[in-house]
């Protein structure tokens, strides 16, 4: 069995207003990131990228992007990043720049590099804190949501609107 | 493991780091009038619309360009051959006008370009 490998590349798109990556959504990455592609390398450059390239994942919280494409010639699409100052969604267009975390070849090897790259950046976090309640109040936080409880409030709000309507 | 090596590897590459290339431009419009200039703009136009900005910044020369017969000898580093000879066989326009260039001559050595066998009388 052969099967077609692939890149996928880690980034995390940072923006001035957090409010702001709300309004993205994944068509709009998509366009922005074919868009400098197109305009760093040309006609072949994007040809060459857009042979199954597609943005895998969008976390419009935290603004953690995954783009896969070819294994091949995924510094095309690399070397391609830096260049996109502003994403276009909705009319409006949100300035911003990629910052690429990391480059796996599955998925599966960068979510384990995102988990450790944030509980890195946790502890470096740690270290401004001033006092041991401040301390303390961050492990609270971090302790108290996790993935299931964050399902139970999103339903729990999704019910709530629904008895409003 | 500290036993000389009983012979000596010579491998001879390609000494010239340039090649350079013999190419004349076909327009449709034959009473168009088109200069060197113009001519190194239309070339790196149509690499820019190939490679973008960062696959077309490589440099390259037009040695000679000449008016009336519309040919020129271009000087380009071997990394950079393979893209400027494609964006010169994809070039199709030339402000909005049908246009071809041909290359008629590929070497690495300038005095090869003076001749062509191709062009021989033989008596």
């Amino acid at each position: 069995m052969v099967r077609y490998k692939s890149r996928y590349l880690l980034c995390e798109l940072c923006v001035s207003d957090q409010s702001s990556l709300q309004l993205l959504d994944e068509r709009a990455v998509f366009a922005a990131v074919r868009g400098a592609v197109s305009s760093a390398h040309g006609d072949y450059g994007s040809a060459l990228c857009s042979a199954s390239f597609a943005v895998k994942y969008l976390n419009a919280h935290t603004g953690v992007v995954f783009l896969r494409c070819r294994k091949s010639h995924y510094r095309v699409l690399w070397s391609a990043l830096p260049f996109i100052t502003s994403v276009e969604s909705r009319g409006q267009r949100v300035p911003c720049f990629f910052n690429c975390l990391h480059i796996g070849g599955t998925i599966r090897t960068c979510q384990k590099f995102l988990i450790r790259y944030n509980t890195q950046q946790l502890h470096r976090m740690l270290r401004l804190c001033h006092s041991e309640a401040e301390r303390l109040e961050v492990r609270k936080a971090v302790l108290s949501c996790s993935l299931k409880s964050l399902e139970k409030e999103e339903e729990a709000e999704d019910g709530y609107g629904d008895e409003e309507v | 493991m500290s036993q000389p090596a009983l012979y000596e590897r010579l491998v001879f590459k390609n000494a010239s780091v340039y090649h350079y290339l013999k190419i004349y431009l076909i327009l449709d419009n034959d009473d168009r009038k088109i200069n060197a200039v113009y001519f190194k703009q239309m070339i790196i136009s149509a690499l820019r619309d190939l490679y973008g900005e960062i696959g077309a910044a490589f440099p390259f020369d037009v040695l000679k360009f000449e008016e009336d017969t519309l040919t020129a000898v271009l000087r380009v580093y071997n990394s950079g051959l393979v893209k400027l000879w494609t964006a010169l066989t994809l070039l199709g326009s030339y402000q909005s006008e049908p246009c071809a260039v041909h290359v008629t001559q590929v070497s690495p050595f300038l005095l090869a370009l003076s001749g062509n066998s191709r062009e021989l009388e033989l008596d």
